[in-house]
């Protein structure tokens, strides 16, 4: 059983900014209370290539996952770690981001794959922004018939977290946006 | 940026908490170098380096108990994730 979700969003911000509001869409205090569900984003790995100009950057993301009361019951804890591994290159100009749980594996994997390029119809004002998600329930004998409506629910939360993502990416971009030009805000 | 916000849930995952100034102190640094120089093609030099040892030895001490301490010297998550230039089918992450 597995789902896959892809998304498309334009942003009307040139690449350079949506990349930097990317890196501190977790991190900003501010979005604390929209983007509740993360809990801890740590920097756990970082590399620089400085001849070509790309960056890898390795990072934990501890989201707070509560499910229906039985799925808590059967893997006893609320909270999953992820791993989101960057790569982003300066001189082509894109980012791109894989997210995988590592906790909780037994139960669930969810990936989810962004990438943020130039549009092309628009190249230095524009921003694409590419995302798959994919969810797959391990089977487990006692809890097939249930794991689909888990998936489901699963799937749910995950279109809601990421339109409540894209709405953080926009405010870090107008507030990045006035920042650069000067005023205060 | 503020204080470290209170947080009202309650969770179990404030193990690397004690690293929280040292952390936003890191990503402070990291978003300023990124935003005004890594993108605008001064990509030849590191920095906050310093801002960064000291964060990571923090998160090397009190990271063992979330599985995650396998990642902080791990080279390896990268590459395997992305194949240069094209968009092939997620794999399984069996490694």
């Amino acid at each position: 059983m597995v789902k896959a979700y892809a998304q498309e969003h334009i942003y009307k911000h040139p690449w350079e900014r949506v990349t930097s509001a990317s890196w501190r869409k977790f991190a900003d205090p501010e979005n604390k209370r929209t983007l509740s569900h993360i809990l801890e984003v740590d920097t756990l790995n970082r590399k620089l290539d400085p001849l070509s100009g790309k960056l890898y950057t390795t990072r934990a993301l501890t989201i707070h996952a509560p499910g229906p009361w039985f799925v808590r019951k059967i893997i006893g804890q609320d909270i999953c770690h992820c791993v989101e591994s960057t790569v982003v290159d300066a001189q082509s100009k894109s980012m791109q981001l894989a997210t995988r749980n590592v906790s909780l594996q037994k139960f669930i994997e969810v990936e989810e794959k962004i990438r943020y390029d130039p549009h092309p119809d628009n190249p230095t004002g524009w921003t694409i922004c590419r995302q798959e998600t994919s969810i797959r329930i391990k089977p487990l004998s006692a809890l097939a018939s249930m794991a689909e409506k888990v998936e489901q629910r699963c799937a749910e939360r995950f279109m809601q977290n990421s339109v409540k993502g894209r709405e953080v990416m926009e405010r870090i971009c107008k507030y990045l946006e006035a920042e650069s030009s000067g005023m205060a805000l | 940026m503020g204080a470290a916000s209170k947080r009202d849930k309650k969770n179990s995952s404030t193990s690397t908490s004690p690293c929280a100034h040292l952390r936003s102190a890191y990503h402070n640094c990291f978003n300023q170098w990124y935003s005004e120089k890594f993108v605008k093609g001064q990509w030849e030099k590191e920095e906050c380096v310093s801002e960064w040892q000291k964060y990571r030895d923090c998160l090397s001490e009190h990271l063992d108990d979330k599985h995650l301490s396998r990642f902080l010297e791990a080279e390896a998550a990268f590459g395997s994730v992305f194949q240069e230039g094209k968009e092939n089918p997620v794999e399984n992450s069996a490694k």
